[in-house]
């Protein structure tokens, strides 16, 4: 009874971290979310009696998908709005010249 | 000796509300970082009782690889804040 508590307990926290990494425009809060979807995943798999495909879903879900999110918006930018308001800063320029 | 591993899961899902409430309020992102790392040790120890609970003992290999990896991910985003990546 407990144990289909505590399963249906990380259910609800994997599907509010899915939406949460949609809805929120803070990219790096999406890719945490993100990890927190993986992790939630991975136990599931274990569950499901599948120990081989939990292990290759905790390592490329924990390190290698984070890593590269990082990376990727190390070099862009953080915000998601961040690129459309200098866009728009830019035509606002070249307007009033 | 069941009954003790429900009350170690029991005791889980109350930790499991608690990082889930300062996931979604936590104002910074520190905050949200601290819950990740709890989450996965939570994640851990959750394993290893499922691997008692299911009597298999290979499940103890997942737990294993996330303890070693599960920190990685933390250390990065630590790094990025910082500023120093």
């Amino acid at each position: 009874m407990i144990f289909l508590i505590t399963v249906l307990l990380i259910l609800l926290l994997m599907v509010g971290a899915a939406i949460y990494a949609i809805v929120q425009k803070d990219l790096l809060f999406a890719v945490i979310a993100s990890g927190v979807i993986s992790l939630i995943l991975s136990i599931l798999f274990l569950i499901l009696q599948a120990p081989d495909v939990a292990l290759t879903e905790a390592a490329i879900g924990v390190a290698l998908t984070t890593i590269i999110f990082i990376i990727t918006i190390r070099n862009t930018v953080r915000y998601e709005d961040e690129r459309n308001k200098k866009k728009k800063q830019k035509n606002v320029k070249k307007l009033a010249k | 000796m069941e009954y003790i591993i429900y009350f170690a899961l029991s005791i889980m899902a109350v930790a499991l509300v608690f990082v889930a409430i300062r996931f979604i309020k936590g104002p910074t992102t520190g905050d949200r970082v601290i819950a990740l790392d709890t989450l996965t040790t939570l994640g851990v120890s959750g394993i290893v009782l499922a691997s008692y609970l299911f009597h298999r003992f290979i499940y103890l290999d997942v737990a294993l690889v996330y303890g070693v990896l599960g920190f990685i991910g933390v250390i990065v985003i630590a790094r990025y804040l910082e500023g120093a990546l």
